[in-house]
Order: structure tokens, then sequence, then C-alpha cells
């Protein structure tokens, strides 16, 4: 079949974006450790979340796409928390799609040239939205980064750094800061149902004097996208929530693309030195401090909202202890593949058949999704790479391993001279499936409490001043030759609108200023 | 019989695929020659038209049927596939930890004579987090919904050891922050068991091998020792720290 889309500078380009994810893959796949669940078929709904990226993904962002282009998404999504940042885009959006598409050849239903035009498609979506997203950097991934997850502008490390409250081991903030932190992750593990896909790390940022700023974000954990949290999270009072933490003494040396991080000397929570939180979504300007007006008032929300995640995880699991293994399986495949529905949030055209229901195409493998086929197939997929597919000639070297393997089958530059191939898996999306309780219209925003087509409607009307045009292409690089200039100012007032030390303090300041308008303006609120 | 396009290849020689993938993978191959066989579709019209009414969900099944009805049995690894296709998968070990007389017996455990103080080592796992003292409590078993359930109904005992097989965050969370410490026979210090335990600051021991150790029996953990470390997992090295078994009060 003749293609008027593929390139052989396009194939070339795809298929070292292959390369490239199928080695990092294995790298993820030999240093992280494989979660194990008696409570969900971990592996087995992973499975399905691949295979229904594969078969929706394509249609998903060319709907997406017609509405905003990938750079556009990154710049509207800037200055907000989403799960179209860190972890979601560095790694889970294209290789589940790739993982799926392996899944599939091996099974001899597609072969590696079929939906090349798609494979092309993804891929490149993927990376125009990276380089945009990362711009600061200039790098693709965390990897390419040397594992390092520096994404923030100046102007908003600044004002996490000037707004975080100090404290120290044993203190009313540090011991409420350590609870909240273990109840939101733990409520975060269950609401993604044993996966960390609703929670990542990335920095760190260096705050001077022996601190580093890492940045720990959480998200979907009120009533919205997922329906099983439909009255479970119906008093958890935000979707998104962003903590800051300083940690003295500690230096984060990798920061990987699954949003992991090491340490030396190993992480402990008695180093943390600051907190701070906040929320945000794509209806705020940029960061909304929460319970951040007083040292005092940031003690009482952690504690105040430790309790309700506590309560949120009690209720869920309930939940969840009651679901057939098909519900558990949906809930987990959903979380999975809907890494990426952040991108139809942001365009204003989320729908919740495209995102909460498992396409017939791929609901037809659920037969085979016992457990073990899907340990045994993930773990093959990952580390060994023992599929017919991932085998290479006998002189191969593979990254990391130095065995003749590869993780993902590139797609043969053959197919330009034959056109021996069919280009797409098609733009229709095949019918939804789910047995899930039907979706309740609550969506928890930094608004209040909308129905979807309220949500879409607002999110489309909605242009920050920070993605405007005036604002959206000043980045780091020009504020270092004109950071005199009252657009500067003008920048970073914008970013300073909610902080407490830093407002209306223009784009001047340097790293020890901070410090110094600490001082001045808590003088014995900054100590513990 | 049609040939697929993935049927000659120079180095399929090398695959291993994990048995249960190459039989129900090979059973599919099979299905998607004898489709294009029966129907003389090309596989331009089969791949992303046809095959979906070709290989259909009734076909999987049927394929999944045959290998049970064959005597293969799944190992699972949810609690809930097993209880709900009792006879699809290989019986998992005592599912809860409610008999009195249930212990952990791993072949790897270390076990060493009562020493002079009257405990006995009773095996070993890779420490979370290093404390100041070693920690000590009542073991009680963890394994199932209904023992998490129980806790949930009936509150944790105070001082409670748990023993679990499963190093996920999820069986165990409305419960985990009432526990004094755990034992995880499974994953890492990095399994999320072990990331929330330290979160909660916990003592725990993760990968644990142990032998020997009743529900209400008091049990030393060694806490104190050396938390183990990401580079101590990637150069394979021992870093284990040690459980006993406490004379009863």
């Amino acid at each position: 079949m003749e293609s008027n889309n593929l390139t052989y500078t396009k194939l070339l380009e795809t298929n070292n974006l292959i390369r490239s994810a199928g080695e990092e893959t294995y790298f993820l796949g030999v240093t992280r450790t494989v979660q194990e669940s008696k409570f969900f078929p971990v592996s087995a709904y992973i499975m399905l979340g691949y295979l229904n990226a594969f078969y929706r993904y394509p249609s998903l962002l060319r709907k997406i796409g017609a509405i905003m282009a990938p750079e556009d998404l990154a710049d509207r999504v800037r200055n907000s928390t989403s799960k179209i940042q860190s972890m979601g885009t560095n790694w889970c959006m294209i290789n589940f799609y790739l993982l799926g598409r392996e899944m599939l050849i091996d099974m001899g239903l597609i072969r590696p040239q079929d939906a090349a035009e798609d494979v092309a498609f993804v891929l490149e979506f993927w990376r125009r939205y990276q380089l945009a997203w990362r711009r600061e950097t200039g790098h693709l991934t965390n990897k390419e980064g040397g594992h390092r997850s520096q994404i923030l502008p100046e102007r908003r490390v600044q004002v996490y750094h000037a707004d975080m409250y100090l404290c120290e081991e044993g203190d009313p903030l540090h011991t409420a800061a350590d609870r909240f932190m273990a109840a939101i992750s733990q409520y975060a593990v269950l609401v993604a149902c044993e996966s960390r896909v609703c929670m990542t790390n990335h920095g760190p940022y260096n705050l001077g004097n022996g601190r580093e700023l890492l940045v720990r974000d959480f998200f979907d954990l009120a009533e919205g996208d997922l329906p099983w949290l439909d009255g479970v999270a119906k008093n958890v009072p935000h979707a998104r929530l962003t903590i800051t933490t300083a940690v003295k003494d500690t230096h984060f040396y990798m920061v990987d693309d699954w949003g992991s991080f090491e340490s030396r000397p190993e992480y402990k929570a008695e180093n943390i030195c600051g907190v701070g939180l906040y929320t945000s979504d794509e209806l705020s300007e940029t960061q909304i401090p929460v319970g951040m007006g007083s040292r005092s008032e940031l003690i009482e929300t952690f504690e105040s909202y430790a309790e309700i995640f506590k309560e949120a995880t009690k209720n869920l699991w309930e939940r969840f202890a009651g679901y057939s293994r098909d519900q558990l399986l949906d809930a987990g495949a959903l979380t999975y593949y809907s890494i990426i529905k952040d991108f139809a949030h942001v365009a204003g055209c989320y729908e919740n058949s495209d995102w909460m229901e498992i396409d017939e195409r791929a609901d037809r493998f659920r037969v085979l999704l016992n457990d073990e086929y899907g340990n045994m197939l993930l773990g093959a997929l990952f580390v060994p790479l023992t599929l017919a597919s991932q085998q290479c000639s006998e002189y191969t070297m593979m990254c990391h391993t130095d065995l003749p393997k590869r993780s993902y089958s590139p797609i043969p530059y053959s197919t330009l001279a034959d056109g021996e191939f069919v280009p797409s898996v098609g733009d229709v999306l095949g019918a939804g499936i789910t047995y899930l309780p039907e979706k309740v219209d609550r969506y928890r925003t930094t608004q209040g409490v909308l129905g979807l087509d309220e949500l879409n409607r607002r999110t489309r009307a909605f242009t920050p001043a920070l993605y405007s045009e005036r604002f959206r292409y000043l980045d780091d690089a020009w504020v270092k030759y004109n950071y005199e200039s009252p657009l500067a100012d003008e920048l970073y007032r914008i970013e300073q609108a909610s902080s407490r030390q830093l407002r209306d303090r223009g784009a001047g300041l340097r790293r020890d200023d901070i410090d110094n308008i600490r001082d001045e303006n808590t003088g014995s609120e900054m100590v513990p | 019989m049609a040939n697929l396009y993935t049927d000659v290849d120079k180095y399929e020689d090398a695959a291993s695929p994990p048995s249960v993938v190459a039989i129900l993978h090979g059973a599919i191959k099979d299905l998607v020659r004898r489709r294009l066989d029966q129907t003389g579709v090309s596989w331009q019209e089969f791949v992303f038209d046809k095959s979906y009414a070709l290989v259909s969900a009734a076909d999987l099944n049927e394929i999944e049927r045959k290998v049970v009805d064959g005597g293969y049995r799944y190992t699972g690894s949810a609690l809930i596939s097993a209880v709900e296709r009792p006879g699809a998968y290989a019986p998992m070990n005592e599912a809860d930890g409610a008999s009195p007389d249930f212990t952990f017996e791993h072949d790897e455990a270390m076990v060493e004579p009562v020493d002079s103080t009257g405990r006995q080592r009773r095996g070993q796992g890779d420490n979370v987090v290093e404390f100041p003292a070693n920690t000590i409590g009542t073991a009680r078993y963890y394994r199932s919904i209904q023992d998490v359930m129980i806790g949930l109904t009936e509150g944790v005992p105070e001082g409670t050891i748990a023993i679990i097989d499963d190093s996920g965050g999820t069986l165990t969370a409305p419960i985990l922050e009432h526990f004094h410490g755990v034992i995880c026979a499974g994953g890492t210090v990095r399994s999320h068991l072990g990331i929330l335990t330290r979160e909660y600051g916990i003592p725990c021991l993760m990968n644990a091998r142990v032998s020997g150790i009743r529900g209400g029996d008091r049990v030393e953990l060694e806490v104190s020792g050396r938390a183990k470390t990401a580079e101590a997992y990637q150069r394979g090295e021992d870093m284990s720290v040690r459980v006993w078994k406490l004379p009863a009060n």
C-alpha cells in the first residue's frame, strides 16, 4: 500500500526513537523493581492497557492534535501540574504503545511494518511535545539529560524556594508533613491500582547550602476521570497536589523516566528541611498555594488532609475488595492506558468513552490475560527479551546487556520501496467496553466541582496569561539577557502573584536573594 | 497452510519465551494461518479489518479453554484470580494466615541454635531503614483480604509485627500504619510496601526468608542494621539483617 506520509527521513527518525526507547526500557527494567500484588492482577492489567494504547492512541492523538499542536499543549500546561509531565510522557506514553505493538507482533497478528504511519505519528507527536515541554534543557527525556529532571523555569523554582516553610525532624511541621506524605503516597498507590502512575517526582534543583529541591506531584486524587473514585473521594479537596521538599545533605544523583530517584546518602525523611503545598490544573493560571498562609495553617492542612486521605484509602480499599477480577482488570488497565488523557483535558476535548473504556479490539484478548501469562509476558518483554521478535544477529551487542537482542522491532526500510504495509489501525475507535460502574458526572477542579461539558468549555475558554503570545516564548535563555526589562518583570510577577514572599518582586532576584528575603519577611516563623 | 510474515525468522532459534506465552501465542498464530486459508482474504484486508471478526474473543476463549482442559494450571498472583477460576489455577499456598499452625518455611532462611539470651535466629531480610534499635513485637500473618478485613474491623493488636508475602502497597493499605513492624517475604526495599513503610516510619524487612515463626510468637527484627542500598542490589551483595524468635513472656 502506498503512503504519502512515510519518507526515508521520517522512518529514520522513528526507528531512532524506537531504539532509544527500548534501551531505556531495558535499563529501567533491570534497575527498578517489578511490583507484585495479591490484590490486583497487575501484569495482566498492564498487558490490557498496552493493547488498548496500541489501538486507541493514534486516533485519539489525532483528535487532540486537530485542536492543539503538541508544542501548544506543552506551553499551555507548562505552569500547572499534569500527568503529561515527567513519567507520563517521559516513558509511559510511547513505551505503552510500543509494548502493545510488540505483543501483537509476537502473536503474529501484525508485522513490524504494519501501522507504520501510526507508529511514526505517535512518536513524532511525543517528540514534539517533549521538546517543547522540556525546552529549558532541550532534552527529550530524563535519560538524555543524564537521568536528571530539571524542567521548571527559574521563576517557578524561586517561588517554591521562597515560600516553603523550613522544618526539621521532630518539629510539628516536619511530623505533619511526614504523615501527610505517607498517607497521600499510600492513597495514590491504591488509586493507581498498585502502580505509581498517580505520583511522580522531578528535580533536583539546587537551593544552595547543601539543599536540593525535589518536587513531588500527585494526580487524580479526587472525584474526576477515574470512575472508582466516585463517592469514595468526595471529601478529597484537590485532584492534583504538588509537594515541594527541600532536602539537606542529600544529593539526588538520579531521577529516572519513571520518576524514581536515587540519592547519596540514602534518602531519609529526617533530612527534609523545607516543605510547601500547591494545587493547579488547566483552569489555573499557575500553581495555587494550599494552606500556605502561615506555618500553623500548613501544619493544620497537612494533618487534616492526611486524615482525609486515610479515610478515602479505607473506603476505596473496601470498594476494590468487592470488585470482580474483570473490574480490577479494567481499573488497572485504564489507569495505565489513560496516562496521557490529560492531553485531552488540555485541549478541552476530554470524553469519558475515549479514555475510560477498553476498545473491543483490545478487549478480545481479555480471556488470555491470566496472572501467569501476564507476569511471564511482561517479564519477557522487559528484561530477558526472550520473544522471537527481540532476537538479533549474533554480532549485535545491545546497550546495557551486550546480548544480541532488542526491545522493540524497528520498521523495515524496505517498506519505502515495496509499499508492503498497512499504514494505520484506522481512525475510528472500536466499541468501548467496561465492567466498571457508570461514571458520575463530577469533576473536581480548581474552580470547584464541574460537569464534564462545563469543564471542557471552561478549559477551551481560558487562556492563561503565561500561554499568551506575549509571554509563552520567554524562556530562561531570554531572561538571562533581558531580566531588567519591564516585560521580564511582568512575566515574573504573573508567576509571583500568589506568592507569600515574592509578590511583585519581579525578575531581578538571584538564588541567594531568596533566602535573604525569607529572613527579612518571616523572622521567627522560619524557625521550627 | 498460509505463512505468516514472521514464520521466516533468521534468529528465531535464539528465542526462549516462557512456556505459557509460547503456548498461547503459538495457538494464535495457528488460528491466524487457518483463518487466512479459510477466508482467502489478503493480509492487507486482514490485519486491521477482518482480523477483528476472524480472531474474535470467542476464538481466543476457545484457545484458552483448550489449554486449561489439557491440564495446564496457571500460577496465580492476585488472590481473586484463583477464587474466580479455581479450576484454571494451581492451588495457591494456604491463602491466609488464619491457621494458628501456619508458618512460612523458606529454604533460604538461616536458622541457628537458641543463644544464651533464649532467642533463636529464624531468618533474615533486607532492612528498609536503619533505626537506632531493634524492634520487638508479636508476629501475625496478613496474607489475604479476609486477614486485612479482620484487622480493619477488629483493629490491629498493639505491637503487631505483620508477616506478609505481598510486597505491594495495596493489600494491607487500610491497616498498614497500625503495624509495629513488617516482615515481607518478597520484593525489595524499593517495592511499594518498602516505600510506604519508610514513609510511615515503620521498621520493615523486605525479601525476608524465615522459618518456624507462628502467629503469636514474639519476634525481634534487627532493624538497627544497615539499610540495603540500591548499589548492593545491583552488585548482588547480601546486606541482610537477622530475625529472631524470642522466648514467650
